[in-house]
């Protein structure tokens, strides 16, 4: 069987919860079994903000876990409180400026939200970024089922920027996997 | 039908609508509110009546009054504002008045943690209101099933016209998972029993049918009769002689006896389990996973997954424990179900109670910790 618990975590706003559906409904059009948790309440809106999602070629029968297999933390909170739990064998992917004292092994420190705002021009598409780098570590749901859904979600006037965010960060987890494991360094690219 | 991923609570609301729901009134609480969310838009645009209330109390009260007015009717709330309910709750139970209650479990008691999810409200769903009663209350386990079972609280409901209660916890509200949505048949949704008596002074609403249900008619169907929450005899008056109300209770007992057998429980690699744990609604998926972890290191586990709370099918649940050694309840309170699996449990099974407060689900990791830990105290043979 294979398995992967996904957490996304990061400041409310960020749009990670968009991120977790986007990836959910991808692992749905690619006949994968899933399910979602979002973090609810007051973190929802502002502080701290947490998705989970489990993706498995079979019926999923627990979708609570504490330990997740690949990480997505994109403020300093996020990864102090979910970096040290990540489960054996996990990959991490954080955001280079955003989160420091990240530098170890299968950690993959990549600047997301500089290149929403220095190439796509918005920041706000760093959670697609982040999406598209998650793929390539996934390898399960191939690039273009990752497009659609990230455009099928998108906000009003998004899904062309939201295509091309998941394009480019899949393009740079691909460079950082060919090259050193740790990813710092890669990001001016 | 199409593969869809989507939320606890709006199965339930979808479950709704395919049971035929044309009224809903409640007030908004996490974390029930995506509930009523959807049905504000789901309902008038099936000719339904969507009525955001005051309150708890007053949204069962508008409830009971679609339902007597021939409304399938329901109202969704969480522990705080099901508190608040419980009285209207005794009166739908003594009057026959079909509803469904749905109650999204959070951590209490009081307003407790908004909104992190718990199991709280077992004992509370059977003895919230004031006296002995019947009750009726499910527990899901999946998006899926609260869906089905959403259907299925409707027509046992109507069937045997009493008030349902569903039961799920904050994660199985908020949790999206894939669903095939299959619309019931027509054939499949239960109707409540139509009075067999014409209109007149010897007309009797409380006269049971052979479900030991009463055939009361919709209000507005040119019958003139009582509806009361005082004891009533079967033409709807109030009693006080004692062996009417013994019959009345006894009746009312007796008709929601069928309902295990209606719902069956899952079980999950029960057959030669000597090891069992006992869990319902999110606690029984975290449950399953263990019981496969188990079974790899060759322990002989299995999992019992009521899918009724109430009421009890003592002879049910001894026979279906009989086998195990050692039975485990894992719930998200302090142990109110494990207290029934203890009563009616086979003399040679021993029943162990393991609840967790906090807001937070069991973890795998802590069901097997708990198998190592018991089996190195030497609780049982593994």
């Amino acid at each position: 069987m294979w398995k992967q618990e996904i957490r996304l975590a990061g400041s409310g706003g960020q749009g990670l919860g968009l991120a977790a559906m986007v990836l959910a409904e991808a692992a749905l059009a690619n006949r994968l079994y899933v399910t979602t948790l979002q973090s609810y309440g007051p973190e929802a809106r502002g502080g701290a903000s947490r998705s989970d999602v489990t993706i498995s070629d079979q019926d999923i029968a627990n979708p609570w876990f504490s330990d997740p297999s690949l990480l997505l933390a994109l403020s300093q909170q996020a990864w102090a409180k979910f970096g040290s739990r990540l489960a054996n064998g996990g990959q991490a992917i954080v955001d280079l400026d955003l989160v420091g004292e990240s530098d170890r092994p299968a950690v993959f420190a990549l600047p997301l939200v500089r290149i929403a705002q220095t190439e796509l021009r918005e920041k706000l598409a760093a959670n697609m970024i982040a999406l598209g780098a998650l793929g390539v570590l996934l390898g399960r749901i191939p690039l273009d089922i990752l497009q659609a859904s990230a455009a099928q979600k998108a906000p009003k006037g998004f899904s062309r920027i939201n295509q091309e965010a998941v394009a480019r960060g899949w393009q740079l987890m691909a460079e950082a996997k060919g090259g050193v494991t740790r990813g710092r360094g890669v990001g001016g690219a | 039908m199409a593969a869809e991923l989507i939320s606890g609570n709006e199965a339930c609301a979808r479950g709704a609508i395919a049971a035929g729901l044309t009224f809903f009134a409640g007030y908004p609480i996490s974390p029930s509110s995506e509930i009523a969310e959807a049905l504000a838009r789901l309902l008038p645009a099936n000719q339904g009546v969507f009525i955001q209330m005051e309150d708890e109390m007053s949204s069962l009260g508008a409830v009971l009054g679609a339902s007597l007015g021939g409304a399938k009717a329901m109202t969704a709330t969480s522990g705080p504002g099901f508190t608040l309910m419980q009285e209207h709750l005794g009166y739908a139970g003594l009057a026959e008045i079909p509803c469904v209650v749905v109650d999204v479990m959070r951590v209490g008691p009081s307003t407790g943690v908004p909104t992190a999810p718990s199991q709280g409200d077992v004992m509370q769903a059977r003895w919230g209101s004031h006296g002995d009663r019947a009750t009726v209350a499910l527990v899901p386990a999946s998006v899926p099933e609260i869906y089905q079972m959403t259907i299925t609280a409707f027509n046992i409901a109507e069937r045997l016209r009493t008030p349902v209660v569903l039961l799920y916890d904050e994660v199985l509200a908020h949790m999206r998972e894939r669903v095939e949505l299959q619309p019931p048949a027509e054939s499949a949704l239960w109707e409540r029993p139509r009075a067999s008596a014409e209109p007149g002074p010897r007309f009797q609403p409380y006269a049971a049918n052979r479900e030991l249900t009463a055939q009361l008619p919709n209000f507005g169907e040119g019958y003139h009769f009582h509806v009361t929450g005082l004891m009533h005899d079967e033409r709807g008056y109030p009693t006080t002689d004692p062996e009417t109300v013994r019959r009345l209770m006894a009746r009312l007992d007796g008709k929601v006896e069928p309902v295990p057998g209606w719902v069956p429980p899952e079980r999950y690699r029960l057959d030669d389990a000597d090891w069992v744990f006992v869990a319902y609604g999110i606690t029984a998926r975290v449950a399953r996973e263990a019981v496969d972890r188990l079974r790899e290191s060759g322990v002989a586990a299995g999992l019992y997954r009521p899918r009724v709370l109430w009421p009890v099918a003592p002879g049910q649940l001894s026979e279906q424990l009989g086998r195990a050694r050692t039975v485990v309840v894992a719930e998200m309170n302090q142990g109110q179900w494990a207290d029934v699996v203890a009563r009616y449990r086979p003399a040679t099974v021993r029943v162990l109670s393991q609840g967790k407060l906090g807001g937070e689900p069991f973890t795998t990791e802590e069901l097997l910790g708990l198998a190592q830990e018991l089996t190195a105290k030497g609780a049982t043979v593994l």
